[in-house]
């Protein structure tokens, strides 16, 4: 008889993986649903959040950062499981919109403002200010691209390559354990 | 060494690729014959100072940047999008 098919997570679980740290908890997102947009002509944009560059915009539950110029990316909580490309396209006359859900793996941070603040000091190279609440940025973090997205002040979201899941969740939990618990620890010495 | 991106900020220069003189917007056109191509492919100016480069945002917003940048004290002195400088003089 032929075994079932079981769904797994980009880091190998049936159910996404959660681990605390002190103030801050690392989960993963499997149901994030993900779609590029691009207009087929420069100027002919549809009506959805199209934020500038370094941004992060919400409307209605979808929201969007510019990837590159004149392209962005939608995404959606809890909508990973419908064909979210499709809904998208048909908002999106003109536009190419591109299925991207299962090319990324994401990974939130959540807890308290002031230690998440902490961890980007040393998670990735940038001016922290570029990654305050409602900013967006593509960066190099242990040398893989990623999307960092700040939605709000105690809320973090990393997108990375699927196939590299589990080198992500690595890295961010090693900087969250360092700039968080380590060093809070050395503070009480 | 930090690079000004005219729209993301100040991004560290290992987010970004290398290529060269940024003379290399100034394509000679089909029809200029081979001494024209053949400055245009091998010969490039090689000052000790101020030189404009094209750098590649390969970890950021995949854009093409011209960048001025003294090659005796590595201060960069300003960059802008290839794109907006294209046609202009490089």
């Amino acid at each position: 008889m032929a075994e079932p098919l079981i769904p797994v997570t980009a880091l190998g679980g049936t159910a996404p993986k959660v681990q605390g740290f002190g103030p801050l908890t690392l989960s993963e997102r499997p149901d994030v649903a993900l779609a590029s947009l691009a207009p087929l002509r420069a100027g002919q944009l549809p009506d959805l959040p199209l934020p500038g560059p370094k941004d992060l915009a919400e409307a209605g539950g979808l929201w969007s950062f510019r990837t590159t110029a004149e392209a962005w990316m939608i995404l959606a909580e809890g909508r990973a499981e419908e064909d979210f490309a499709a809904r998208i396209a048909a908002l999106a006359p003109g536009c190419a919109v591109t299925e991207q859900t299962d090319g990324w793996a994401m990974i939130e941070v959540t807890g308290e403002a002031a230690a998440l603040e902490r961890l980007l000091e040393k998670l990735v190279n940038l001016d922290p200010a570029l990654l305050a609440p409602g900013h967006a940025a593509r960066t190099a973090l242990h040398h893989m691209g990623c999307f960092v997205l700040r939605p709000g002040a105690g809320q973090l979201w990393l997108l990375g390559m699927r196939s590299s899941a589990g080198s992500l969740w690595h890295a961010v939990a090693q900087a969250v354990q360092f700039q968080v618990v380590t060093l809070a620890e050395r503070a009480q010495d | 060494m930090l690079i000004p991106h005219p729209l993301l900020g100040l991004r560290d220069a290992a987010e970004f690729t290398y290529l060269g003189d940024a003379a290399l917007l100034n394509r000679p056109d089909p029809g200029a014959g081979e001494a024209a191509f053949c400055d245009y492919v091998y010969l490039r100016d090689n000052p000790a100072g101020v030189h404009r480069e094209l750098w590649y945002h390969e970890q950021g917003d995949r854009s093409w940047l011209v960048v001025t940048r003294n090659t005796l004290t590595h201060e960069i002195l300003g960059a802008e999008l290839a794109r907006d400088v294209k046609g202009g003089a490089a």
